[in-house]
């Protein structure tokens, strides 16, 4: 039977993605203890990947499998398979603002700026709505462009609510929702179709309780 | 250094070949060709250009979007070749509408997209494929398979797998439904991502009769052998018949020995408005995309004046040259000190034989057929030394 690569996205999936793929009998200690970026446990080999690369990995075939957020996986625009949602890692990516924006008026305001680590979402939410949104591409805290001026609106994904209403922004919409899911190269999903449908299956029984 | 102008030599999504590169892949073609010719196709060369509205009118959206437009000094729109389906297609159409069927042409050469930096994507790319035209048969869907695989081997590429589906299936299933096109595009694209979570509130969404949504809900987990064709359900004869398509190209298939290459998926559902019938994608072991891809498409050639049915695919020369590892000779055999006519005795018999141009003194000459990788020098008084 041929062997499995499985990209794991890092930062907030990690721990309840490890956990997963744990109850599916690999082991993967070495990745809570070490910082080892490939481990390989019961003939399938783990990459443990940044989230916004984790697509990537997958559409190039680089791992056969991934588990990574759907906001990451869209941001992409990957062409592979999305068989299975996880269940965790609830998200929601918003446009936010500073409490002034409230009113509907900034979705008449020409010339905005938009701050985001999400260009693509932000681009096709501005740019369907015919709203002219000038999007600034940033990679980390984006809640400060607003309170610095740099921008106008954030477009950014959120848990809680709490970091927002902590820097004194709002959030005026929602783009869409977002949970970990389970992806597949489209050339693995048939070169390997017996290993993956056996994978799906497995994380499918686990779900069900 | 590089002058200003040169700073950026080359546009994105092209590439100069030379040497081995260029070697394997006139080699990839030849093979091709050779295939193509003894299952009876003879070569079509259509122009790199053409008017747009024949090359664009026919394509689908997202085709046209990429095609590369200019315009012609009499102020009309041309396109470069985008694919060879719609040329040949017009060709047909418009010229050998009458000649005995079926018609098989195969077609090598550069094509032209303007699309975004994607997995294995190039704006000019080699697509070496044919067109089988004049057949709506399960045996000419299985013949283009067939061939396909064929090739893939002819090219030294063995351990493989082909994806098989019948956009006729889709069709059937949403016919008269008359979603609006944003719903309608949703839709096709979770059941394309195979999306089972997304799918189902779409479809909680559109509130539909219980039979069509049992069907479209259950298309992402169909893939697999040939059991899945006796889970799909039909909603009319047509998507009965689009199954039993399948169910006939696999028997076919497998009395070529190929049926083991292929794995059913009836969710596959790409380029909607071009396929008509099965469409299918080769994926090679080492490469995370598809080296070839095809499909039947029975309304094209009705656009330009006689409705006759064909089907085809494509191989992606630069993809498969990805994985081969061999590396094509480009060394001559024999560096000759000055002209012979022993040399030309050679040549008529297939050696590489090089002639020195630059008068190099002895040790010169075997320095630089060490470097070119010559076997023999052949020295001006007769001598042969071996490298």
């Amino acid at each position: 039977m041929s062997k499995l690569t499985i990209a794991l996205a890092k930062g907030r999936l990690l721990a309840p993605s490890i956990k997963l793929v744990e109850s599916l009998g690999y082991d993967l200690r070495a990745a809570r203890a070490s910082r080892k970026l490939v481990l390989a446990s019961n003939g399938a080999q783990f990459l443990i990947a940044k989230a916004s690369d984790v697509p990537i990995y997958v559409e190039y075939g680089a791992a056969d499998v991934g588990i990574v957020g759907q906001d990451a996986l869209r941001e992409s625009g990957a062409n592979v398979y999305e068989p299975l949602v996880l269940g965790y890692g609830l998200c929601r990516l918003v446009v936010a603002g500073k409490r002034e924006s409230q009113d509907a008026e900034w979705k008449t305001r020409a010339g905005l700026r938009v701050a985001t680590k999400y260009p693509r979402a932000a681009q096709n939410y501005f740019s369907t709505r015919g709203l002219s949104g000038e999007i600034i591409a940033l990679s980390g805290s984006i809640e400060l462009a607003p309170m610095v001026g740099l921008a106008d609106l954030i477009v950014d994904v959120v848990d809680t609510g709490r970091t927002l209403r902590d820097n004194g922004l709002v959030e005026l919409d929602e783009i869409f929702k977002s949970q970990a899911a389970l992806i597949v190269n489209r050339a693995s999903h048939t070169l390997k179709v017996d290993v993956i449908r056996q994978l799906v299956e497995q994380i499918e029984s686990k779900q069900d309780f | 250094m590089l002058t200003p102008q040169l700073d950026k030599q080359l546009p994105d999504g092209v590439a100069d070949l030379f040497f081995n590169d260029a070697a394997r892949k006139r080699a990839a073609e030849r093979a091709l060709a050779d295939t193509f010719t003894r299952w009876g196709y003879a070569e079509i060369i259509p122009p790199m250009f053409e008017y747009y509205e024949s090359l664009g009118a026919k394509a689908g959206p997202q085709l046209r979007e990429e095609m590369y437009r200019f315009f012609d000094r009499d102020g009309r729109t041309l396109a470069l070749r985008a694919d060879f389906t719609i040329p040949i297609a017009r060709i047909v159409g418009t010229k050998l509408f009458d000649r005995a069927m079926p018609l098989r042409f195969y077609a090598i050469g550069s094509v032209f997209r303007f699309k975004e930096p994607q997995a294995g994507v190039r704006r000019e790319f080699t697509q070496a494929g044919i067109e089988l035209i004049g057949a709506n048969t399960a045996d000419a869907d299985a013949e283009a398979i067939a061939l396909a695989m064929t090739a893939l081997r002819a090219l030294g590429l063995d351990d493989f797998r082909f994806t098989l589906g019948n956009a006729a299936y889709l069709q059937a299933t949403l016919r008269d439904l008359a979603l609006n096109a944003a719903d309608d595009a949703a839709l096709r694209d979770a059941i394309r991502r195979k999306n089972t979570a997304a799918l189902a509130q779409l479809l909680a969404a559109l509130n539909l009769d219980s039979t069509r949504h049992t069907a479209l809900a259950r298309l992402p987990t169909l893939w697999g052998n040939a059991e899945v064709l006796d889970r799909a359900i039909c909603i009319d004869d047509d998507a009965r018949a689009a199954i039993e398509r399948l169910r006939a190209v696999v028997a076919q298939l497998a009395q070529f020995g190929l049926a083991d290459c292929v794995t059913l998926d009836l969710a596959e559902n790409r380029g909607m408005d071009y396929y008509t019938g099965i469409l299918f994608e080769g994926f090679a072991q080492g490469l995370g995309f598809a080296v070839a891809s095809g499909g039947r498409y029975d309304n094209l050639i009705a656009h330009f004046g006689h409705a006759i049915p064909a089907v085809g695919f494509a191989i992606g020369v630069e993809r498969v040259m990805m994985l081969q590892r061999t590396r094509a000779s480009v060394a001559p055999e024999v560096i000759a000190q000055t002209h012979s006519a022993r040399i030309e005795d050679a040549r008529a018999r297939g050696r590489i034989v090089e002639v020195d141009v630059l008068n190099r003194a002895e040790d010169a000459l075997r320095a630089y057929a060490r470097v070119r990788g010559a076997r023999e020098i052949w020295w001006r008084d007769g001598a042969i030394e071996n490298v």
